[in-house]
């Protein structure tokens, strides 16, 4: 009699400890999968394409489905721009007010196929970091990133060293993965993704 | 080095080298290219029709906005009907790049490289390296500086290029696997007007080779492209690994 009732107590204690953040927090890539139908003509997670995180979890962008995405494209060991860009999706986060900030998901996507793997990704997050309850790392294969680039309007090149020549753009989607507003350039004003985002969380 | 025989409606374009118009102080001079299989012709309506018969998601009434814009195979008559605004053997036009890249897939082939469709294009009649050939430049000039016909040729009216492929210049513009790849965003400049914010190692840019007025057209095109537009010149072929 005794067993059903600890199987039970079990469960909820995992129930709690996914939900708690103070716990061993998930990024949002590893929420249990959304319904993956009936995306709209323009939602990104329309791709068919499969994403490793840093957490090692494969993933389609539909996982992401539920809160606005701040997305950039990086890749680890960029020395020039990328630092710049994740600072200013830090800056959007922390001027966030507390209510959008936890309804408010970001997420970094590498350009670098070869050398970003997950372990590359995983030692990024802890050196920026980079908080598990708001944000993903991912990496793909390169005709896979190829295609995500061309959807958010990112051109990018590898050079002789393996390094990427890239436009910085920061992209802002709504909770079912559609563009609402980009943002290109570096060390800008927070204000205006930040009032975009406030529109979005308007039920 | 043995080449084994192309597959049916595609040249083999051998080993070369591509040099790039603009790069960056870290891009190689010269991008060693493998040798590959190009289809001979761009693709025509009649072939992407079948693609869409046994693709229905790739049909203009169901296809997906953020795959293809409102324009995505504007001159069929229907669905699955060409109709007189789109003769079978024209190379089909007003088609994305996302549609481009589901056609090769589903032949089992692939978009060519930038470096690739460079490389092939790059041959004259006679020569594998014809950018030096003025004769040859100014045939490619006439073509660029001339408005599209109302009716496009069909496949296969240009001269052969030493490799054996046709029409890479002078029927329609084409796309390629790496579009998104040039860090140009607009007519062809130096550093100069070029926005550093938004760019990350494209400082030192710089043009090549200015004399080749066509590539810079090519470049300038390609820049203003983005995955999921359509229009009436831009057509694509596909290439494959050997």
């Amino acid at each position: 009699m005794k067993l059903p009732l600890l199987i039970l107590a079990l469960s909820s204690a995992t129930a709690l400890a996914t939900t708690n953040e103070t716990a061993a927090v998930l990024p949002p890539c590893c929420r249990p999968l959304a319904a993956q139908t009936n995306y709209t003509d323009k939602s990104l997670f329309l791709l068919d394409s499969t994403w490793t995180s840093d957490t090692g979890r494969q993933v389609k962008l539909g996982v992401l489905r539920g809160k606005p995405q701040v997305i950039a494209m990086f890749f680890a060991s960029c020395q020039f721009t990328c630092p710049l860009t994740v600072s200013d999706m830090q800056r959007i986060e922390a001027a966030l007010p507390a209510n959008l900030r936890t309804n408010t998901d970001f997420l970094l996507v590498s350009f670098d196929s070869d050398r970003d793997t997950p372990a590359a990704l995983k030692a990024y997050r802890a050196k920026r970091e980079l908080g598990n309850q708001s944000w993903t790392l991912l990496r793909g294969e390169p005709d896979d990133v190829r295609e995500l680039a061309a959807l958010l309007g990112v051109i990018y090149k590898k050079d002789a060293n393996g390094d990427f020549a890239h436009s910085n753009v920061i992209t802002l989607l709504n909770a079912e993965g559609e563009i609402v507003f980009q943002q290109p350039g570096l060390n800008l004003p927070t204000d205006e993704i930040i009032s975009k985002l406030k529109t979005l969380s308007k039920p | 080095m043995a080449v084994p025989a192309a597959p049916p409606d595609m040249a083999c374009v051998s080993n070369g080298v591509f040099r790039p118009l603009f790069r960056s102080q870290t891009d190689l001079k010269e991008v060693p290219v493998k040798s590959f299989y190009l289809d001979v012709v761009p693709v025509t309506n009649e072939k992407f029709l079948e693609f869409v018969r046994a693709n229905p998601r790739w049909q203009r009434a169901q296809v997906k906005r953020i795959f293809a814009d409102e324009k995505y195979l504007l001159h069929w008559a229907g669905d699955l009907e060409l109709g007189t605004n789109a003769l079978p053997d024209q190379p089909v036009v007003w088609v994305s790049w996302f549609a481009a890249k589901a056609f090769a897939q589903w032949q089992g082939k692939r978009l060519p490289t930038l470096a690739e469709w460079e490389l092939a294009a790059a041959a004259s009649p006679t020569l594998a390296d014809g950018t030096k050939d003025p004769a040859f430049q100014s045939d490619i000039l006439r073509w660029y500086s001339t408005s599209s016909p109302g009716v496009l040729p069909v496949v296969g009216s240009g001269p052969t290029n030493f490799w054996g492929v046709r029409d890479l210049h002078g029927l329609v513009w084409e796309w390629v696997s790496d579009f998104n790849s040039a860090t140009v965003t607009g007519d062809a400049r130096g550093d100069t007007g070029l926005d550093r914010q938004l760019f990350c190692g494209a400082g030192a840019i710089g043009a090549k080779d200015v004399e080749n007025f066509p590539a810079f057209m090519r470049y300038g095109f390609r820049s203003s492209l983005k995955a999921a537009y359509t229009v009436h010149n831009l057509g694509f072929r596909c290439a494959k690994d050997l």
